[in-house]
């Protein structure tokens, strides 16, 4: 194989930095709909004004590793532009997920934002 | 866990390739949208997207590994980790394949025989063998001709049914005489059993009691090919047998060799095919038939018993004279058919069997202690793939295909040893009178049995130490310092049922072969009531070979003249019958005025000897007189009985000059002499009543003449059979041999039980006794440290080697019960094969108990005096 482990490593690191995150992103781009790859990776830069740019290195394995879960659902369907293109689907397992997903992550932005919003003079006393 | 997505690998792949390619159009297209041109957009898109190929490779990883991946790197992970400990590979396998290849070796005979009733006939399973009277060991034919053709024809349970009956003749005809084994038999016989002829035809059904037409054979294969060197145009043509012209009229094909489990028939002609026997054809008191019956699909032998019975109660109640005793009709499947080899071997074989499952149990209870031990010094590598993320199933997966692996060679090192072993039971039979033809098979149901219980093996030595190890808490194992850890209580526990477990298993085994090997002296030692050192035996085919009565009269008082005048000749007699030799020669015998009991069996052993008979194989004469060379055609019948019949027929009576017929409407013979009881068949067996015959009245088929030599038997072989050919070249000789050779077979089965129960006991001390040492070894090393502080603190030698020896020794206790009460429990199944020596004997419980416990104790020993004499201060610092 022509790939050198260290590479593949930094992918499979990026994918676990990003893991939860990027699973809640993916699982509420679906919410709206099916959607094929490359469609979530518009929808996410869309949706951030262009802040979030998901690499395919990412998302296809997270795509695949949510089936896997269960927690979508694939088929082959065409495009409105006649493209034939796999479209994943947010099942009710993965909805569930979601609504955990999502909880966790309230709670740790407000975690960290009540770290970081400390006043001064109240941390003083 | 997905079971099959190998199968779909290569669709998935093209689906994430067409996926990606998908993923590229689009963003190709949206970029010409925005006005980009088609070169550049793609050359964005690619770049944007980054490495396919690693994308490709990385997504593959989230789909999980199929059954066929997993297990290929399972493998390739079991045999390097079985590579790493070359030592523990080669003990384990090479224990695995010696005990797998015990159970085959004893399975291949079994498949040899029991399974393989008559090579060459189809569905041996629907076949049964009837027998008639009181269940026996060793039945004469239980059917006359009549009788069985009424039941044959009056049946409604069967498909078809055979008769046959073997006799020894002489190939006459050629230069040298030659004797061969021949059936007479009904004229279904080849179509029940399924065989079709190789060469020409089978017994058309008016053949079967066609008196004067001429008289056909069929010839067996090798037969055929030895005597008449395969001549394909053999057929029609006329071969002398006994002197007789016989028609060759079928050749049957490779590997039948006749009915009868174990023995080989040489060629097969009707039942009467010269037309002389009509008595046997019309008398229903002559049973001389052995007949096997092919049930209809669907029918229970419970249910053809009761048929045939039914039969047979109208066939009594219209012949009563003809069947006077005991008349039940009993069903044998093939395997255990009391006419032939299989009787024996039913009785012996499944116990080896049974006994070498032992062996197998206890060389896995031996391989899974040191799999166990293995798996703890491989602790630290277990908890680091834990904690990487593998769980508890794919590790013990991991540990079990370890020991399957094991056992996969093995089964393979045993498959290969099998293919010679099987062959090695034809070994144990001495040379002997009677055409027999057992040895084991190797073949698919063999290897099966082999691969069942590799299979079994693997999993029996390595799940529980895979389960075992697999609980060990990761965090604790990787904090904890390795010497410290000595596997864990639960692991401590664990090895110790498996050393109590080896224990209680060889114990059984030595118990059992104990008990065979005292049999066996016993048998040895036993008397038979005859002499059997410095006899020669040597036989003559006379009638066999076509001489006529009064011919053979003649010849046998030349035999008689010659041999006796030979010298280092002592005594020279003939008979037609030696003891001991699994021979049964009976007829019914009707006292006069002798009122039989209801069941009773009329049979009595009989023999037709010659004057001195007695006198040279020191069977005393305990009333009346031995015969006389006036015993003879034109002189009162005389007859001489045993004292079982004299008890027997004439209880509290003086028996000379009492009078009894043999077969029914026979001549009477007057009692003469009472000859004190002497063995027939087995030292062990129950006295039947036996009756003697002088062989210058009564024709005998046979001739045998028995020689009471000075010094060395076997050195006088060639003088005898010189002698007899002086005679008349043309006199088939055979047999000749020490008649102790001959009564040998009287205690084969002894043998082969005892040899393989002493083989078999012997691996199970070794294996026992190697257990207990390695755990305890293992044990003692383990507390190397503990034993240091222990010796630096002030406890003594002796304390030191108390402490290893009880810890050892209570294990060997606990395991000497157990065993005791498995070995007890087991011991009655051999009951009945044991002479002289109860199941439970105490002197063989106890030497086996204490030689188990001296070879425990030594195992135990050897560490501790090691530990002992170790330096404390080197011990407390090794860790």
């Amino acid at each position: 194989m022509s790939t050198s482990m260290s590479e593949k490593d930094q992918y499979k690191n990026r994918i676990e930095l990003l893991q939860g995150t990027l699973d809640m992103l993916i699982l509420q781009t679906l919410q709206w709909g099916p959607q094929h790859g490359y469609g979530i990776v518009q929808a996410l830069r869309l949706q951030s004004g262009d802040v979030l740019q998901v690499e395919t290195g990412s998302l296809y394995p997270a795509l695949h590793r949510l089936e896997r879960q269960g927690w979508v659902q694939s088929e082959w369907k065409q495009s409105e532009s006649k493209q034939r293109a796999r479209y994943y689907r947010i099942t009710a397992k993965g909805k569930k997920q979601l609504a955990s997903d999502l909880g966790r992550w309230e709670r740790i932005v407000e975690a960290i934002g009540s770290v970081m919003y400390v006043k001064p003079k109240e941390s003083e006393s | 866990m997905k079971w099959f997505p190998s199968f779909g690998f290569q669709q998935r792949k093209r689906e994430l390739q067409e996926e990606i390619d998908a993923h590229l159009q689009m963003a190709i297209a949206d970029r010409v949208e925005r006005g980009e041109t088609a070169e550049t957009a793609r050359e964005a898109a690619a770049r944007e997207f980054g490495n396919i190929p690693l994308v490709q490779d990385v997504t593959r990883q989230m789909w999980g590994l199929g059954l066929f991946e997993q297990l290929g790197r399972d493998v390739r992970f079991a045999l390097r980790q079985l590579r790493k400990s070359p030592g523990f590979t080669i003990a384990a396998t090479t224990m695995l394949a010696v005990a797998i290849c015990a159970n085959s070796t004893v399975f291949s005979w079994i498949d040899g025989t029991m399974l393989r009733p008559i090579p060459g006939a189809r569905d041996t399973g629907d076949l049964v063998s009837l027998q008639r009277g009181e269940r026996n060991f060793s039945p004469t034919p239980p059917f006359s001709y009549l009788d069985y053709r009424d039941l044959r024809e009056q049946n409604h349970t069967f498909a078809g049914m055979l008769a046959y009956r073997n006799d020894w003749i002489a190939l006459t005809g050629g230069a040298q005489p030659e004797r061969a084994y021949i059936a007479n038999v009904s004229a279904n016989f080849f179509e029940v059993l399924g065989v079709k002829p190789m060469l020409g035809r089978f017994f058309l059904p008016e053949e079967e009691s066609r008196p004067g037409a001429v008289p056909e054979v069929i010839l067996s294969y090798s037969l055929w090919k030895t005597r008449y060197a395969a001549d394909p145009a053999l057929v029609g043509k006329s071969i002398e047998v006994s002197r007789h012209p016989l028609t060759v009229i079928g050749v049957a094909p490779e590997g039948f060799v006749g009915a009868a489990p174990g023995l080989r028939d040489d060629l097969w002609v009707t039942l009467d095919p010269l037309g002389n026997d009509g008595w046997r054809m019309t008398h229903r008191d002559w049973a001389s038939l052995i007949v096997i019956g092919k049930l209809r699909p669907g029918v229970s032998r419970d249910q053809a018993a009761q048929d045939l019975n039914t039969v047979m109660h109208r066939i009594v109640a219209a012949y009563p004279d003809d069947h006077l005793g005991d008349n039940r009709i009993t069903l044998d499947p093939m395997w255990r058919s009391p006419f032939g080899a299989n009787g024996y071997m039913a009785a012996t074989l499944p116990i080896l069997l049974a006994i070498a499952g032992l062996v197998l149990l206890l060389t896995c209870a031996n391989v899974a202690t040191l799999t166990l031990v293995r798996f703890v010094a491989r602790r630290r590598e277990l908890a680091i793939r834990q904690s990487l993320g593998a769980n508890r199933m794919q590790l013990v997966r991991q540990m079990v295909l370890e020991g399957a692996m094991l056992s996969t060679g093995a089964g393979a090192a045993a498959l290969l040893l099998t293919t010679w072993t099987s062959k090695t039971f034809a070994w144990f039979f001495p040379p002997n009178a009677a055409p027999i033809r057992l040895n084991g098979t190797m073949d698919y149901k063999v290897a099966i049995g082999i691969a069942v219980a590799s299979l079994l093996a693997g999993m029996l030595c390595s799940a529980l130490p895979a389960w075992r190890s697999s609980q060990a808490p990761a965090i604790e194992v990787l904090k904890a310092e390795s010497a410290n850890v000595s596997g864990g209580s639960r692991n401590r526990k664990l090895l110790s049922a498996l050393v109590v477990a080896q224990i209680a298993l060889s114990l059984p085994l030595l118990l059992c072969s104990g008990l065979f090997l005292r049999t066996l002296k016993n048998l040895a030692g036993a008397d038979p009531g005859f002499e059997q050192d410095h006899i020669l035996t040597a036989s003559v085919g006379l009638s066999i070979a076509g001489y006529s009565r009064d011919e053979t009269m003649v010849i046998r008082h030349k035999i008689m003249d010659r041999v006796s005048a030979l010298p280092g000749v002592k005594v020279a007699s003939l008979t037609n019958w030696i003891p001991m030799t699994l021979r049964r020669r009976s007829v019914d015998a009707y006292p006069e005025g002798y009122v039989t009991h209801p069941h009773e069996s009329l049979q009595v052993y009989h023999a037709d000897v010659s004057p001195r008979y007695f006198e040279s194989l020191h069977i005393p004469i305990l009333e009346g007189r031995e015969f006389t060379p006036d015993d003879k055609d034109k002189a009162p019948m005389a007859v001489i009985v045993d004292q079982t019949a004299a008890r027997r027929y004439w209880p509290g009576q003086d028996p000379l000059g009492k009078r009894l017929r043999v077969v029914g409407d026979g001549p009477l013979f007057t009692v003469v002499g009472v000859a004190k009881n002497s063995t027939h068949m087995f030292v062990n067996e129950s006295p039947e009543p036996m009756i003697y015959r002088s062989i210058f009245q009564e024709g005998g088929d046979e001739t045998t003449v028995q020689v009471k030599t000075e010094g060395n038997p076997a050195d006088l072989a060639p003088a005898v059979e010189n002698a007899i050919h002086e005679i008349d070249t043309r006199l088939p000789v055979f047999d000749v041999r020490p008649m102790r050779e001959s009564t040998q077979m009287a205690s084969i089965f002894a043998v082969i039980e005892s040899a393989l129960a002493g083989m078999f006991a012997l691996i199970g001390l070794v294996l026992a006794a190697t257990g207990i040492y390695g755990v305890v070894a293992y044990r003692t090393q383990m507390r190397t440290h503990e034993i240091g502080v222990r010796m630096a603190l002030g406890a003594s030698r002796v304390d030191v080697i108390r402490l290893v020896l009880l810890q050892g020794l209570r294990l060997a206790g606990i395991g000497l019960v157990l065993g005791l009460a498995f070995a007890l429990g087991l011991t009655r199944f051999i009951a009945r094969l044991l002479y002289g020596i109860g199941a439970n004997d105490p002197v063989t419980v106890v030497s086996v108990v204490m030689l188990l416990g001296v070879m425990s104790l030594l195992a135990c020993y050897l560490p501790a005096h090691r530990a002992m004499r170790r330096n404390p201060m080197t011990a407390i610092r090794e860790l």
